[in-house]
């Protein structure tokens, strides 16, 4: 019995008995499970495989423990080729890095960009890739941080980008004056390739437009949302169906609030609202609402309009609401986080209602950069992340209490930072370089 | 081979300088990729000949990926399709020539080994379906395997027509009875299915659905000529599950409801009316008859489809209302109303019953049921006497001997009955006047049974309704009281007299009637004055006025040869034979003047005394059935009873006579006149100006629950309101009303 379940290779002339329960881990649908399937006449004493032995004993160690282990003789790039030969590849994704916690990310690379400077955003993909948009130019790496074909829309401003899914990426570009281009359209991740143009109508007339932040609703709910500017004042949030590529409805802004101008949108599911945030310095007054798009209402907002602000007053820089749904958490430029609670009616009443924490007097020691980036949050399985200057700080628990800060030695100021299958990517505003964070996986006791 | 890895790993090294040496490599040997392809081909071409046994799938692998990792993927995938799109061609051609029955057969065995020849396809070219499929666009292998097949096998125009016809044919032999391959209908429809669902819809389902309906479109026409309605239900219920196991073993399970609706269409949504209306096994013979099977066949057949079951409701509906309608208007029966009553109890118990056993107790059709007693219960306006006749028969002694459920149980199915009623104050009327006349004689069979009607009664209508109804227990047991109190006071003076019982009623509480006392006997007469001096005496303040007409006395007489009984007799009764004391014989005008007995109860009571067999303690002249008023009355001496005890009972009709139930009935609406009128002042005093219509409907709402107040009783009692300065008419819009606080 057991002798039956045992299988010799020659890989690359080396010899390697290992047994069909551990060839099983591969799955059939690999190169090694077709391999003794029983389609093709399998029960050979030793099957030969014209490949890289050194490569094939660390994947035969992977399937064997689930762990994977790269000698230092073995390039990693060298390794994925070959898992990909095997049809192993999704087999060492899984076993790289370990689940998401801010608390024991390590830096598992940094990878260097084109050019300096004017980078706009990051954004992790589902499966561990990322793409940073950098002027007009839209830059995709795959988990293995190698770099597909960029991306762009007519090589127009690209104001926003976010995953559909980790092979589908949306892009949301500026519209140069009397051209009618720019927009939002959908990319393929693995070839650059335009999938979808997302139109606007208004009073059924599809009208060229701007398409600055984006949101995605979430898993079963296939809407995109997006702050939209036409040229004749369309202003207001663009939503569409990313599975029919149509435009399911327009919230148009209301006076006093600028909605078409938006920094942040975000869906939040427990209200089902967006929260849409316009922030200084965009505008000279911040404005933080939900809106009800069933009933095009706006049940909830605070502002700080109304009050005259000094250069040195405290000003939300960036806004997210928490998982929880009860509290929209902001910042300021002296890296103060602040509170709104979500429950309290609205607050109206100009620039009240900000709960900022005194823990930031400790913190700012020192002077803002010179070349500073402006602050950005977010938040991920009750973690709370905020980027200023070169460091990244990580809060956790109820009372979000600073636990760990990312830092690394050059790259400038971080201009912004994403979250993404279980990898954390910031970029860097000075040397456009981007830093990959993950998790270790699970050790071994 | 060894070579061709080291140029692979000298690429790995120059990688890190630029790109062109890669490409040069590629050009190293033109003739390589068409080499390669070839063994790939020829390892296709063996796998289709299931001479796979001799390939190295380790060495067709490696051939497909290099092909793809020197960027010959279109020249790999392009051949892929020329070679299997051959291979289906002479699939075709095998399946095409399959004789007759073996056609399927042999398609369901191409299909087994083009899938498991796709299959092995795939995992040579698993590399390409990874790296180069989702790159440039192009359908992955197995999939390309499956419309492949679709195009060339399938709508292949020889077989496409046939194949359909194949299976229709199939399923049409299985439906006449035939035993047909159900592995191999399922294998072939599975094959539809996997071809994606629009194959199976637009090759399979949707002409199948059409053969279907005009198939039972058909079979309904004829088995509706030659069958009753219960078997045409039965076969339409057969074929609706047979289609359900159809689809259940060899169908897609989306079918289902497809092919369900179609049957139920056209075997039963299209002979919904006639089916019903079938002539002696329609809808109405199947209630007749209890046949609960059919009626239940009928509820689920009909629950399938748009309008079925208030088709059935409704031909019930107007069945339950004609029978009702005949049943209370049926002269014959009404005449013993605890038949009628009964029958009317049996009718409900009946239905209520087919309901619960055949139609799933479906609150729309207790509705129907519900409405339609009402309907014609109210047809008839003795209804509510009738009802009441009936409680007081069951009250009397149809319970006795009944346990405390069962009477609660009759009792409930009166009340359901009583719910139905529209003039409820009538059956208070006649309820009343029958319960007094159980207590006053004291033939109630049990006080609980009585008291738990009254509870039923008050929770149905309320305090009001049966405060009298409590008032006259009340009065029974303080009587009790006062008679044991007025015994134990005065038993010395009274002597060796005759023993009085008396009830007090309180006036209002009981249907009396202010009639002329009789001239009681002075033996009697002196009792009673000692029991008003006593009864005045301890209450000041009061009346007391004797209802001779509803007393009874026990009376001792004594016939010739010494023969002794006791008389249990009505009080007019005793005063009649108590002048037979002093007098032989008497005649009818003597006795009339003695007692003072009104005419008409006199007669009555000297009927009972002289005319019944074996109770004709007095003898009358000339003999014969019916008073008159020349007649002359004398003592039976010959009288004789086998029991010491005989009871004279009174001749009663236990129905009302014309003329009473007229009387009745004017003191009914004499009645309702305050009630309506208290209604329209409540009305008016909270709405202070309504127009006619309205108060009209507000004052039938209002009092609904008593009695059906009619609208020109209501006009009327308005305009007596109007005189009476409550209310004014408006003085611009004479409609409206006006309240006068």
């Amino acid at each position: 019995m057991a002798s039956r379940d045992r299988v010799r290779f020659n890989v690359g002339g080396q010899l390697f008995e290992t047994t069909s329960t551990t060839l099983a881990n591969a799955g059939r649908e690999s190169m090694l499970g077709a391999l003794l399937d029983e389609s093709w006449n399998p029960g050979q004493p030793e099957y030969f495989i014209d490949r890289n032995p050194a490569c094939f004993s660390t994947l035969l160690d992977l399937l064997r423990t689930g762990a994977l282990h790269i000698p230092s003789n073995v390039p990693e790039k060298l390794l994925y080729r070959e898992a990909l030969y095997y049809g192993l590849l999704d087999h060492v994704r899984g076993a790289k890095w370990g689940p998401f916690d801010g608390n024991t990310l390590r830096l598992a690379d940094s990878v260097p960009g084109r050019a300096p400077g004017d980078g706009t955003a990051i954004r992790g993909a589902p499966d561990g890739g990322c793409c940073v948009a950098h002027g007009s130019v839209v830059h995709v790496y795959n988990w293995m941080l190698e770099e597909r074909r960029p991306i762009s829309l007519d090589y127009q401003q690209v104001n926003d980008v976010g995953y559909i899914d980790a092979n589908s990426i949306v892009i949301t570009a500026r519209e140069r004056l009397g051209k009618g281009d720019g927009g939002m359209a959908v990319f393929s991740a693995a070839t650059g390739e335009l999938r979808h143009r997302f139109r606007v109508e208004h009073g059924r007339q599809p009208k060229s437009f701007t398409a600055g932040a984006l949101s995605l609703a979430g898993l079963d709910d296939h809407r995109i949302f997006s702050s939209c500017k036409g040229r004749l004042n369309e202003y207001g949030i663009g939503v569409w169906d990313h599975n029919t590529g149509q435009q399911v409805d327009f919230f148009y802004e209301h006076p006093g609030c600028s909605l078409g101008d938006a920094d942040k949108l975000q869906w939040l599911p427990s209200k089902n609202c967006l929260m849409v945030a316009t922030l200084f310095p965009r505008t000279d007054n911040c404005f933080i609402g939900l809106l009800d798009l069933r009933d095009k209402s706006i049940p909830w907002c605070w502002s700080d309009a109304g009050i005259t602000m000094n250069l040195e007053d405290k000003r939300v820089l960036h806004a997210i609401a928490m998982e929880d749904g009860h509290s929209i958490c902001v910042i300021n430029q002296y890296d103060d986080l602040g509170f709104i609670d979500l429950r309290a009616g609205n607050t109206n009443s100009a620039g009240t209602g900000v709960r900022w924490s005194s823990r930031s007097k400790l913190m700012n020691q020192k002077v803002p950069y010179e070349e500073s980036c402006y602050p950005k949050l977010a938040t991920h399985n009750g973690q709370l992340f905020s980027c200023m200057n070169d460091s990244i700080s990580v809060f956790s628990g109820s009372e979000h209490v600073l636990t760990s800060t990312l830092r690394r030695s050059y790259g400038g100021s971080i201009c912004d930072f994403s979250i993404g299958g279980d990898r954390l990517f910031a970029l860097h505003n000075e040397e456009n370089v981007f830093d990959v964070w993950d998790s270790p996986p699970c050790p071994i006791i | 081979m060894n070579a061709q890895s080291q140029s692979q790993s000298q690429s790995q090294r120059r990688k890190n300088f630029k790109i062109e040496a890669f490409k040069h490599k590629v050009e190293l040997d033109p003739k390589y990729a068409e080499r390669t392809w070839k063994v790939l081909e020829h390892a296709i071409h063996e796998i289709y000949n299931n001479n796979a046994s001799r390939l190295s799938f380790e060495e067709l692998y490696r051939s497909a990926y290099n092909m793809v990792l020197h960027k010959y993927g279109d020249k790999l995938y392009s051949g892929l399709v020329a070679t299997m799109t051959a291979h289906l061609n002479k699939i075709a051609k095998s399946v095409e020539s399959a004789q007759g029955g073996l056609f399927l057969e042999k398609l369901n065995h191409k299909w087994a080994d083009h899938n498991k020849a796709l299959q092995m396809i795939r995992d040579i070219l698993m590399y390409m379906d990874r790296s180069y499929v989702p790159t440039s666009h192009k359908t992955p292998v197995h999939e390309l395997g499956l419309n492949l097949w679709r195009d060339h096998i399938i709508h292949s125009p020889n077989i496409q027509a046939r194949l359909q016809d194949t299976l229709l044919d199939l399923v049409q032999r299985e439906r006449t009875g035939d035993v047909i391959n159900r592995g191999l209908m399922r294998n072939i429809t599975k094959m539809l299915m996997d071809l994606g669902s629009s194959v199976y819809q637009d090759d399979f389902e949707k002409p199948f659905l059409d053969v279907s309906a005009s198939f039972y479109s058909g079979e309904s026409q004829q088995f509706i000529e030659c069958c009753d309605c219960g078997s045409y239900l039965k076969k339409a219920e057969r074929r609706l599950n047979e289609e359900i196991e159809r689809v259940s073993h060899y169908l897609d399970a989306k079918t289902e409801v497809k092919i369900t609706s179609a049957v139920e269409r056209e075997m039963i949504a299209n002979h919904m009316q006639r089916l019903v209306h079938m002539d002696n096994s329609g809808l109405v013979n199947m209630l007749i008859d209890d046949k609960y099977d059919d009626l239940s066949r009928m509820y689920s057949l009909f629950k399938r489809v748009p309008d079925g079951l208030s088709t059935i409701r409704d031909v019930m509906t107007s069945y339950l209302r004609e029978r009702g309608r005949v049943l209370v208007t049926d002269t014959e029966r009404l005449k013993d109303p605890v038949e009628f009553v009964q029958c009317l109890l049996n009718e409900k118990d009946k239905h209520d019953k087919i309901i619960s056993t055949a139609f799933n107790n479906d609150k729309t059709f207790q509705n129907a049921l519900n409405s339609s007693f009402e309907y014609f219960i109210n047809l008839n306006n003795r209804s509510p006497e009738s009802i009441s006749l009936y409680l007081d028969d069951k009250l009397r002694k149809g319970l006795k001997g009944a346990s405390e459920e069962e009477v609660e149980v009759v009792l409930d199915k009166v009340m359901m009955l009583f719910r139905y009623l529209q003039e409820k104050d009538v059956f208070e009327k006649y309820y009343k006047q029958h319960l007094a006349k159980r207590l006053l004689s004291g033939k109630t069979v049990s006080d609980d049974a009585e008291r738990s009607m009254i509870v039923k009664l008050k929770t149905e209508c309320g305090y009001q309704f049966t405060s009298k109804l409590e008032g006259m227990f009340t009065d029974m047991k303080t009587s009790e009281d006062t008679m044991l109190d007025f015994y134990a006071k005065q038993s010395a003076e009274l002597g060796d007299g005759p023993t009085l019982a008396v009830q007090i009623l309180t006036t209002g509480s009981w249907p009396t009637q202010p009639t002329a006392a009789c001239n009681l006997p002075p033996e009697i007469l002196t009792v009673c004055e000692k029991f008003r001096t006593y009864y005045l005496g301890t209450h000041s303040g009061r009346r007391l006025t004797w209802q001779t007409n509803m007393g009874t006395a026990d009376i001792k007489a004594t016939f010739g040869k010494g023969h002794k009984h006791e008389l249990n007799v009505s009080t007019y009764q005793m005063c009649v034979l108590m002048l037979f004391n002093s007098a032989d014989g008497l005649t009818y005008r003597e006795i009339e003047q003695a007692t003072e007995i009104p005419a008409l109860d006199l007669k009555r009571c000297l009927q009972s005394l002289a005319c019944v067999k074996g109770k004709n303690v007095l003898r009358k002249e000339p003999m014969s059935k019916d008073i008159s008023e020349e007649d002359v009355f004398y003592f039976n001496d010959k009288f004789t009873s086998k029991f010491v005890k005989v009871k004279i009972g009174t001749v009663v009709a236990q129905k009302e006579s014309e003329p009473e139930k007229q009387e009745m009935r004017q003191r009914v609406e004499e009645d309702r006149k305050p009630q309506i009128e208290a209604a329209i002042v409540r009305i008016m005093k909270s709405r202070r100006v309504l127009d006619h219509n309205s108060i009209v409907a507000e004052v039938t709402k209002q009092l609904q629950s008593r009695f059906l107040p009619n609208p020109v009783v209501i006009k009327k009692r308005i305009e007596s309101l109007i005189e009476r300065e409550f209310l004014e008419r408006d003085k611009a819009d004479r409609k409206l009303y006006r309240y006068l606080a």
